[in-house]
C-alpha cells in the first residue's frame, strides 16, 4: 500500500530518499545551468577582457605571447605551419623565479590592458624612429 | 469483458507512444544544444535550443506523460556538458595547441584562471599546456575517462541499466581526477596561480560547478534501479 505522498515522488525515488534526491536536483540544477552559461560566455567575455574588437584575435594572441615570454618581438604566426616545431621551443626571453616551484614574472593583466599596452608599445616605437630620424 | 481490456490497452499504449513521442521531441532541442554549450565557441547557439528542449520536458512532465524523471534529465546532461567541455579543451590542447583559437582564447583563460594554460604555453616539444603533470592528465583522462562519461550519459538518458551502471563506474572515477587534479594544482601552485587576474578563487569559483560526480553518486546509489530497462 502506497501513501498518497509516496505517490507524488518523482519514477525511481523512494520515501526515504526524498529530500536527498530534492536536494541533488537542486544541485544538478545550479551546476547545469552555470555550465551552460559558462559554455556559453566564457570565450565572449575573455575576449571582450583582452581587448576585442579594439584588437583582433591574432593581435591578442601576439600581445599575450609578449607577455608570456617578456618579448616585444614575439608575433602570433598565423597559420602556423603544420609540422614546425613548437613555436616557443628553446626560447629564452621568458621570466621565471626558477627553483623546485617556479615562480613567473610577467605582469597581471587588468581590464582591456592589452590595448593599452600595444598603445603604448607602438608610441614608444614611433617616438624612437622619430628621434632616430632626426639625430640622422 | 475483452472490449473493456482491449480499450484499457489501447489507452495506455497511446500514453505510451505520446509520451515517448514527447521526450524524443524534447531531447531533439535538448541534445543537439547541450553538444553545442561543449565547443564554448558556439555555446550561444546552443543555449537556446537546450533551454527550449528543458522546457518541452516539463511542460510534458507537467502534462501527465511518463517521461524521464526530472533529475535523471538534468543529471544526464549536466555529464554530457562536463565531459564534453573537459574534453573539448583538452582535445584542443593536445591536437591544437598552434591553432589560432588555442593560442589566444585557451592562453586568455588561462592568464584568467590557471597559467597552467599561458605559462611557457607551446614550449614542451608537445605543444600546448607545459605545467608539470597537466599533459599527462590530459592524455589519461580525455580517452578514457571522458568518452565513457559521454557514453555512459547517453546510456543514462535512454534509461539503459547500462548507462546507469557505467555512470556509477565514471563517477567514481571522477572523484580521483578531481583529488588527484586538485593535489597537482596545489603543488604546483605559485606556477599555475602567480600574477594571474583571479587567483585559486576565481579557479574554484569558475570549476566547482564541474562537481558532477559528488552529486551524482548518492543519487545514482539510492536511486530505484527498476526504473532503468536492459
Amino acid at each position: 500500500m502506497t501513501t498518497s505522498s509516496e505517490k507524488q515522488l518523482p519514477p525511481g525515488t523512494t520515501a526515504p530518499n526524498a529530500t536527498l534526491h530534492k536536494w541533488l536536483q537542486r544541485g544538478l540544477f545550479v551546476c547545469l545551468t552555470v555550465l551552460a552559461l559558462e559554455g556559453t560566455f566564457t570565450f565572449p567575455g575573455l575576449m571582450i577582457w583582452y581587448g576585442f574588437p579594439d584588437l583582433s584575435l591574432v593581435e591578442m594572441c601576439s600581445e599575450l605571447a609578449k607577455v608570456r615570454y617578456s618579448d616585444d618581438a614575439r608575433e602570433c604566426i598565423f597559420l602556423y605551419p603544420l609540422f614546425a616545431p613548437a613555436e616557443a621551443a628553446g626560447q629564452t626571453t621568458a621570466q621565471d623565479k626558477w627553483g623546485v616551484q617556479p615562480r613567473p614574472e610577467y605582469k597581471r593583466i587588468g581590464f582591456r590592458e592589452l590595448v593599452q599596452i600595444r598603445d603604448d608599445r607602438l608610441a614608444r616605437q614611433a617616438a624612437a624612429k622619430q628621434a632616430d630620424v632626426g639625430t640622422r | 469483458m475483452n472490449q473493456s481490456l482491449s480499450n484499457a490497452s489501447n489507452v495506455y499504449d497511446d500514453h505510451q507512444n505520446k509520451s515517448r513521442d514527447a521526450q524524443r521531441k524534447a531531447d531533439r532541442w535538448m541534445l543537439p544544444g547541450a553538444i553545442l554549450m561543449t565547443t564554448a565557441v558556439l555555446g550561444p547557439i546552443g543555449f537556446p535550443l537546450f533551454l527550449k528542449g528543458m522546457a518541452m520536458q516539463r511542460r510534458a512532465l507537467l502534462d501527465g506523460m511518463s517521461v524521464r524523471p526530472m533529475i535523471c534529465t538534468l543529471l544526464g546532461y549536466l555529464v554530457i556538458m562536463d565531459s564534453g567541455l573537459n574534453s573539448i579543451g583538452w582535445s584542443l590542447d593536445i591536437f591544437a595547441h598552434h591553432s589560432l583559437i588555442s593560442r589566444t582564447l585557451v592562453t586568455a583563460w588561462g592568464n584568467m584562471f590557471d597559467a597552467g594554460y599561458f605559462w611557457h604555453y607551446n614550449e614542451l616539444w608537445a605543444g600546448g599546456a607545459g605545467a608539470p603533470g597537466e599533459k599527462s592528465w590530459e592524455y589519461s583522462l580525455v580517452p578514457t575517462v571522458f568518452c565513457m562519461r559521454l557514453a555512459a550519459a547517453i546510456g543514462f538518458l535512454q534509461m539503459k541499466r547500462w548507462g546507469h551502471q557505467w555512470l556509477i563506474v565514471t563517477c567514481w572515477f571522477g572523484v580521483i581526477y578531481w583529488v588527484g587534479y586538485v593535489a597537482n594544482m596545489t603543488i604546483f601552485a605559485d606556477l599555475r596561480y602567480a600574477n594571474i587576474v583571479f587567483p585559486v578563487w576565481g579557479w574554484w569559483l569558475y570549476d566547482i560547478f564541474y562537481i558532477t560526480p559528488f552529486l551524482a553518486i548518492p543519487y545514482l546509489h539510492t536511486v530505484n534501479r527498476e526504473i532503468f530497462s536492459d
